[in-house]
């Protein structure tokens, strides 16, 4: 058909054209009737949707689920929260206007007299209204319900500001466990950036730390959708008819395993002067019944109003003390004589030491290793493994270690929770341990150029030189009781709906094998049910009259002419372990003296007994 | 001059269809003004004031492709093709920047590169110059093998992006294409006849029903009247059944929620709280225009501030709002014109090139001005298509100016009967 000059061509490419055109006008036909249906026919309805009301879309944001303790206390719920906004579009047009309720709002004063919003603050909401047409800006946050009705007083003279109700997280026990419960704050930047967060958007308040932060996805639930129709000044009037709103699903409430009575107690034993923390898990199943790190902070200063919250961060932020690490899992610290339960069991599953072996060189305060002299903390003579544990002698270590030696310890120690793998509790930041042997050693030191060495060994098996967390010394000794696996520890009991009904049970996991021969096991608690109640234990002042517990002491050295760090590691009942208690007190001298008392006291708590003792 | 000198076919250019564009500009400016206009604002900095410098830009880049020679046209479409096909593969795989979700953007400082654009140009140029030198037919089955090939690649890229809407303009290109390259009404019908069956059989209703069973019977007509190969005779009745069938077996295969989301795609007000919401307020908008409409800048401050997109996908909204139905009308009768001026060039010419070209923009046109209007009066789903010469926004106004002025360079260069 293309051959030029073809006459047929020409005429049914013309013919096509006109088909096209033909085409072009029955679709604008189309187009023109119904736009004539809606400007027509529809005219009123729209006319009226449009002029006297305006349609919003108001997201209904879903209640954050609550965290109960294990008995069903409540332990962090909402608060109302008033804030005060302005709505770019019902704010005046014109620049006079919009100045004149500028000048007044600055006019406001709080029944002290003072001025509520500051000029800066204003300024820039003002600013940002410009751009932001179609969601409200803040001008006060947090504000009181004073505040609120002298506004509200005011609105004829303030078109477009409004009173908007958001629900605030409340801490009603403020410090406490704070670490363990986190904090909410609106979401940040950098975290809108991350794939993770993609389901959130600016503005949101999402858990920071803690369980706040590691079950915000449950805590949040869904947020639901209105449209309303509005007045001239912003306010709601009603829904718009045939439109469903979408209701908001609550956030699930999130049941601890935290026993609020023993947190308390934790918590008053240990000053908020003081660095150190507090473990007390369930070793049958992984609960965690109380987790202290000291300093503390309180969370409810996260959902203070920006002026209250900034002081109270940078408290908190620039504190030495760091109140803001959780010292239970972040912080790592030498296990010291708590790991001679470690090197102990090891020599016994392996078959070098025995309740008989005792070793040619008695403990006279030193031991000769090559050109070195390494000091014990007494002469003890000589002893046997169960001895050497209760008076948690140094010679006696040294020489068993040389003997195990490293590999066969570490694989000991890994069987119960220590080491380079996290126990995966449900709160973020935990930090695993370092269970050092030649290998690893030479690694992390490659920089310094240090090499390793046999005689490493001798201060290895006294556990200095390994990096454990709170967490994981009361998982080592709760699951060396039981003998039955190491579990996960967790903070999750159970999540339930807002009618109260169990979504998600917390499954027990067991996560390290945690077993070792019958034998090794009745010596371990022989040695450390002498430590805490044979008159001459390094432990005995964490004795509780009734109940035979098992304990471990350690002073963990940390820098020349500091006071040790304090540890002290009990199990209660020792035969039929119910509770696991790991204590660490920074620089505050030796294990038995310092946190022996303290786990004392939790697990006074823990069984009913009267503390009859003080 | 007198009107009939005015629109002389001997003329080698056509000012009625400069004064339409123009005139289409200039709608655009005022629309995109009274959308975005803000007192504070400094006007260099405003949106209408850089739409106007998109559009001098556009029609200086016009005025170059005026000059273009036929010969260079066609000698130029191979290497934009394969610039073009670079630029898809780039910006999908390396540096596309995440636009609302999807990567369509190349940043290259000054201003951004959105390639799917260009390679719709490049496409029109590549397909229309293949069409025009080997025409199709469907009693030759190969001579749909190429430009099967040139069409698959951009659009399978450009749907990779994904961006669905501007891969249907490709197939509209092509569709459009075939007609002018040898293809009958009838076959145009059989063509289109597969997604037909989906669209009517999707319902189980009895219209629907009947439509469908309309649909076969008129199929089962044409294929009795072409007279094809018994392959594609059979292959045409087969997909149209098939498809019948099987859109409603899969249909009900889907989800709920899976089916739910269908619907709310392909229509947007069984969702009011999530793109229904944005349809609703557009149809408030425009309905509320009534007759004569609001007046000029009456209509911004109410509901379209709430439209995310009011000054460019949803700006036929703020035309319906602030004119009414005579300058919603107005606008339709400036694009029906348009579109006239634009078909008629080919009139003048024997050249298949310069038919396919012609006929190829005009589509491109058309298919913008019908999927973007049918959306924002909720007639078709929400898509990201924007409006001819309306809409705001830098790459859209490049690409319009661009087809105006090949368009005007077929009848400038072309030569006479």
């Amino acid at each position: 058909m293309y051959k030029s000059n073809s006459n047929e061509g020409v005429q049914i490419r013309n013919w096509n054209v006109l088909i096209f055109m033909a085409a072009v006008l029955l679709c604008f036909t189309v187009l023109l009737l119904r736009l004539f249906s809606l400007q027509y026919t529809h005219y009123d309805e729209n006319l009226q949707r449009s002029e006297n009301n305006r349609l919003r879309r108001v997201e209904l944001v879903a209640e954050r689920g609550f965290i109960y303790d294990r008995n069903g206390e409540i332990l962090v719920r909402n608060r109302p929260s008033y804030q005060i906004a302005i709505q770019s579009l019902n704010l005046p047009k014109k620049k006079s206007g919009r100045d004149s309720v500028f000048a007044n709002l600055l006019q406001i004063r709080d029944k002290d007299g003072k001025r509520m919003f500051d000029s800066l603050s204003l300024d820039t909401a003002f600013l940002r209204s410009r751009w932001i047409k179609n969601r409200p800006i803040r001008i006060l946050e947090d504000a009181s319900p004073e505040q609120v009705s002298i506004v509200e007083e005011h609105s004829s003279e303030l078109p477009g500001v409004v009173t908007l109700i958001e629900s605030r997280r409340a801490y009603p026990y403020g410090t406490l466990a704070s670490h363990v419960l986190g904090y909410t704050s609106e979401i940040s930047e950098e975290q809108l950036k991350l794939p993770e967060y993609a389901n959130y958007s600016q503005g949101d308040r999402i858990g920071q730390k803690g369980l706040e932060q590691h079950y915000d996805a449950e805590f949040r639930g869904t947020n639901g959708l209105k449209i309303v129709e509005v007045n001239a000044s912003g306010r709601e009037i009603a829904l718009v008819k045939g439109v469903d709103s979408k209701a908001p699903v609550p956030g699930l409430h999130l049941v601890s395993t935290i026993d609020l009575k023993l947190q308390k107690v934790a918590e008053a034993a240990i000053p908020d002067t003081a660095r150190g923390a507090l473990v007390a898990i369930d070793p049958r199943n992984g609960e965690i019944l109380a987790m202290v790190s000291s300093p503390r902070l309180d969370p409810n200063i996260f959902s203070l109003k920006k002026r209250e919250r900034n002081r109270g961060w940078a408290q908190v932020a620039l504190d030495s003390l760091r109140p803001l690490t959780n010292r239970a899992i972040s912080g790592t610290y030498p296990p010291a004589s708590v790991f001679k339960l470690v090197t102990a069991g090891a020599g016994l599953e392996n078959g070098v030491l025995s309740e008989s072996k005792f070793y040619p060189k008695p403990c006279t305060g030193g031991f000769q290793y090559g050109a070195r002299y390494q000091k014990c903390w007494g002469s003890h003579g000589n002893l046997n493994v169960v001895n050497a544990i209760r008076l948690s002698c140094d010679v006696f270590f040294y020489q068993a270690g040389l003997d195990i030696d490293m590999e066969r310890i570490n694989e000991f120690g890994r069987r119960f929770g220590l080491g380079e793998k996290t126990l995966g509790i449900d709160i973020p930041g935990e930090r695993a341990g370092w269970l050092p042997d030649s290998a690893s050693f030479n690694e992390r030191n490659k920089r310094l150029g240090w090499r390793w060495a046999r005689g490493l060994i001798l201060n290895l098996s006294i556990g200095q030189g390994q990096i454990v967390t709170p967490l994981q010394q009361a998982v080592l000794v709760g699951s060396l009781a039981t003998n039955k696996g190491v579990y996960r520890p967790h903070f999750m009991k159970e999540l339930r709906d807002s009618e109260g009904n169990v979504v998600k049970t917390f499954e027990p996991e067991i996560i390290r094998q945690g077993k070792m021969k019958p034998e090794t096991h009745r010596i371990l608690m022989a040695a450390m049910d002498s430590v805490a109640n044979h008159p001459g234990g390094t432990g005995k002042r964490g004795a509780i009259p009734g109940i035979r517990v098992g304990a471990k002491t350690g002073s963990g050295e940390w820098k020349k002419g500091e006071k040790t760090h304090a540890w002290y590691a009990v199990v209660a009942p020792i035969d039929n372990p119910e509770i696991a208690v790991a204590v660490i007190m920074e620089a505050a001298g030796g294990g038995g003296a310092v946190s022996g008392p303290i786990a004392r006291k939790v697990l006074m708590a823990y069984f009913g007994l009267e503390d009859r003792k003080k | 001059m007198s009107s009939g000198r005015f629109l002389d076919k001997s003329l080698k250019f056509d000012w009625f269809f400069l004064v339409l564009t123009l005139a289409l500009m200039a709608c655009g400016i005022v629309l995109v003004y009274s959308a975005t206009v803000n007192e504070d604002s400094v006007f260099y900095e405003s949106l209408w004031f850089r739409q106007i410098l998109y559009f001098v830009c556009g029609s200086a880049l016009a005025t170059g492709i005026v000059f273009l020679k036929l010969d260079w046209l066609k000698q130029l479409a191979a290497p934009l093709y394969i610039l073009a096909l670079i630029l898809l593969c780039v910006v999908l795989f390396f540096a596309g920047d995440v636009v609302k979700g999807a990567g369509r953007w190349i940043d290259l400082g000054i201003f951004k590169l959105q390639p799917s654009e260009f390679a719709k140009i490049a496409y029109l140029l590549t397909i229309s110059y293949w069409l025009s030198r080997h025409p199709v037919s469907l009693f030759k089955l190969k001579t749909f093998f190429m430009p099967f090939v040139l069409f698959i690649v951009p659009f399978a890229l450009v749907l990779r992006q994904p961006d669905l809407s501007t891969a249907l303009v490709f197939i509209a290109v092509t569709y459009v294409g075939f007609f002018f390259a040898g293809l009958t009404l009838t076959d145009m019908f059989l063509l289109a006849s597969p997604v037909l069956s989906v669209l009517f059989s999707h319902s189980q209703s009895m219209l629907f029903q009947v439509l469908w069973g309309a649909l076969i019977c008129a199929v089962v007509f044409a294929l009795f009247r072409r007279r094809l190969p018994k392959a594609l005779t059979i292959f045409f009745l087969a997909t149209n059944i098939l498809a019948g069938y099987a859109s409603s077996m899969a249909w009900n295969m889907l989800e709920p929620h899976q089916q739910k989301r269908v619907n709310t795609f392909l229509d947007p007000m069984s969702d009011p709280l999530g793109d229904g919401y944005q349809v609703l307020q557009s149809l408030t908008a425009i309905g509320s225009g009534g007759l004569t409409g609001k007046g000029f800048g009456n209509g911004t401050q109410t509901n379209l501030a709430f439209l995310p997109e009011e000054h460019t996908d949803f700006i036929f909204s703020v035309l319906g709002e602030q004119f009414g139905f005579a300058g919603c009308a107005f606008i339709l009768a400036l694009y029906a014109l348009f579109l006239w001026r634009a078909t008629s060039t080919c009139k003048l010419f024997s050249d298949p090139f310069i038919t396919l070209m012609v006929m190829g923009a005009s589509t491109i046109f058309l298919f913008h001005i019908l999927v973007n209007i049918a959306m924002t009066i909720g007639l078709m789903p929400v898509t990201g298509l924007p409006l001819p010469f309306l809409s705001y926004g830098g790459s859209f106004a490049l690409t319009c100016m661009v087809l105006v002025g090949i368009i005007m360079c077929m009848r400038y260069q072309g030569r006479r009967q």
